[in-house]
């Protein structure tokens, strides 16, 4: 695993007119497989455009492997991999000739564009449909494409936009997997932007979350689990409206699933006794206590404040 | 062979700097182009007339040999070669009938197949700036324009010459050759506009066909009724045909077909290539690559 911070990024301010996109946001972050979380809206789109500068921040600076996010922005593009969310393919050609020639636009030579396009595509799987239409491809191998030309020139760093999106099981499976190869094994760091929290937690060790333009959150995700909160699941009877008014009123964050088990968020200042005493003063039996592990959903919910 | 036993490698070369990034776009596209169904037999059908006037330039120099086809020598007269000659050729309704099927068939997919099927992202994630693009989009309509234009026009100067055996029809003509390159880049340089804007109109290469025949050819069509009905050549303008015609006409020195000054036709395809490059800059935007 890289050692280098890739990214380095400060004060970053952008608006879109009025609407502030991001507010100044802080990064410096360590290599592997990194996470970028947030709800609709909240930056992730922006920071990926300044980070492939596509977008010069109205204030702030940064670094993108090494090279200048305002002035070096062709730079960035040489040396990092994007793939996109949306299905993209150039009709009437070939996954061969389709990775090679982004692999040549990239600044390759053609023979050795066309050498490395045969090893990525034996790499994503895709060795036996390599001379086919890319038009006849499923979903999964239009995926699986996608992350070969991001990966054909090998590039440093790669952008992966929702690259689980539209996938099977199986098929999110065996992306994940690569994902998690690459990043940890080869050298090569990884941003990851998906809305499918339990990708990130398979993939990633390092989060960041944007709320708001601003940045709500960073850090491995084991250390998140541990500072924020502590997750109990309960069963309770009685009185069970006026025990959940109480635990929101001494500031835990309280959900209640569809099989009536109520999940309380307990702030760090508070302990599980605490719990106890509201169900002591709200006349409420407790049947099920169990503490929960936190996963990455929890923090984000608890972060960001959507349940 | 699963993805672990293939494992990835690095690869040990240095991604360049290129001096000309749109290259591999032309490349691309003329290849593309000609896997397109019948585009070969429309591509030998556009020859056809450069055929038939390099045929006129070798039975020019044979004259004596074709007289028994005619009583009256003047009526071979129209194989005389001389800039009249050239002229007749760039700017004849047929040539620009088979640009126009060019276009169809190479320019009309070039956007609007990017636009369909998301591949601005794919160019543009790349180090790849958006006039590369256009450069190397522009650089496949010039590619199949130059084959009917420039390549005919100098091949026609070099076999004159050959068939005469000597230079004396350079030195008649000595600026014959930059007007056939100047012509030749001047309407490839309008349909590239023309083709491009087209294309990034519309997702859909069959709508964008339609409208690269039709707007050329309503042009015609209004300009053919208000001269009908007020009987001025002015009304000439309308047409993108005409104008074409006008400038050909400018550039070897011959009368324009419509007594109006070549220059306006000539300003009125340039204000067609502005509007349609404002409009390509602000329809293409790298930006719009993450959505």
């Amino acid at each position: 695993m890289m050692n280098v911070e890739n990214f380095e990024v400060k004060n970053l301010h952008f608006n879109y007119g009025k609407v502030k996109a991001l507010d100044g946001v802080n990064l410096k972050l360590p290599g592997g497989a990194i996470g970028l979380l947030g709800p609709n809206g909240a930056g992730k789109s922006t920071l990926i455009k300044i980070l492939l500068g596509f977008l010069s921040p109205d204030k702030g600076e940064g670094l993108v492997l090494g090279y200048d996010i305002k002035k070096q922005q062709s730079s960035i593009r040489r040396y990092v991999g994007y793939m996109p969310e949306s299905d993209c393919l150039i009709p009437g050609m070939d996954a061969v000739s389709f990775t090679s020639y982004l692999g040549e636009l990239s600044g390759m030579p053609r023979q050795e564009a066309m050498k490395r396009a045969h090893e990525v595509l034996f790499y994503v799987g895709l060795e036996e449909s390599r001379y086919r239409n890319l038009e006849t491809y499923s979903s999964g191998m239009k995926q699986r494409l996608k992350l070969a030309q991001a990966i054909v020139h090998d590039p440093k760093l790669i952008f992966l936009d929702e690259p689980t999106s539209g996938l099977d099981p199986r098929g999110r499976i065996e992306i994940l997997d690569l994902i998690l190869d690459i990043s940890s094994k080869k050298d090569i760091q990884v941003l990851i932007s998906s809305h499918i929290l339990s990708d990130i937690e398979s993939v990633c060790s390092y989060v960041v979350i944007l709320n708001k333009g601003e940045l709500a959150s960073q850090g491995k995700i084991s250390d998140l689990k541990q500072i924020n909160y502590s997750l109990y699941e309960i069963k309770a009877f009685e009185n069970v409206e006026r025990f959940i008014d109480g635990l929101s009123n001494i500031g835990c964050k309280v959900e209640q699933t569809a099989d009536k088990l109520i999940r309380v968020y307990l702030p760090p200042e508070k302990i599980p006794q605490d719990i106890i005493s509201i169900a002591v003063e709200e006349k409420t039996q407790i049947r099920h206590f169990v503490k929960s592990q936190t996963s990455l959903e929890d923090i984000f919910a608890d972060i960001v404040g959507v349940d | 062979m699963s993805i672990k036993e293939k494992g990835y490698t690095h690869w040990d070369g240095k991604l360049k700097k290129m001096k000309f990034p749109w290259k591999p776009i032309t490349q691309c596209g003329i290849k593309l182009t000609f896997k397109k169904k019948f585009f070969k037999f429309s591509f030998f059908l556009t020859l056809v007339p450069a055929l038939i006037y390099l045929a006129g330039i070798y039975a020019s120099e044979k004259i004596e040999d074709f007289s028994f086809l005619t009583r009256d020598t003047d009526t071979l007269s129209f194989l005389k070669v001389d800039p009249k000659y050239f002229s007749s050729y760039f700017t004849s309704d047929t040539l620009l009938f088979m640009i126009i099927l060019l276009m169809v068939f190479c320019g009309a997919g070039l956007i609007s197949d990017d636009l369909k099927y998301n591949s601005l992202q794919l160019y543009f994630s790349r180090p790849i700036k958006k006039n590369d693009y256009f450069m190397g989009k522009a650089a496949v309509i010039a590619f199949f324009i130059f084959i009917v234009t420039l390549i005919p026009g100098i091949v026609f100067i070099v076999m004159k010459l050959i068939f005469s055996g000597s230079f004396r029809f350079l030195a008649s003509f000595p600026w014959l050759i930059f007007s056939v390159v100047g012509y030749s880049i001047f309407i490839t340089t309008f349909f590239a506009f023309y083709t491009l804007f087209l294309s990034s109109l519309n997702k859909n290469r069959r709508y964008v066909g339609i409208l690269i025949f039709g707007l050329y050819f309503f042009s015609e069509i209004i300009f053919g009724i208000f001269f009908g009905i007020f009987k001025s050549k002015y009304f000439a303008l309308l047409s993108i045909e005409v104008n074409l015609q006008q400038v050909g006409a400018g550039f070897f020195g011959q009368k324009p077909v419509y007594d109006i000054p070549w220059i306006l036709s000539f300003l009125i395809i340039t204000m067609i290539c502005i509007l349609a490059a404002i409009v390509l800059k602000r329809k293409i935007r790298s930006v719009e690559v993450v959505k």
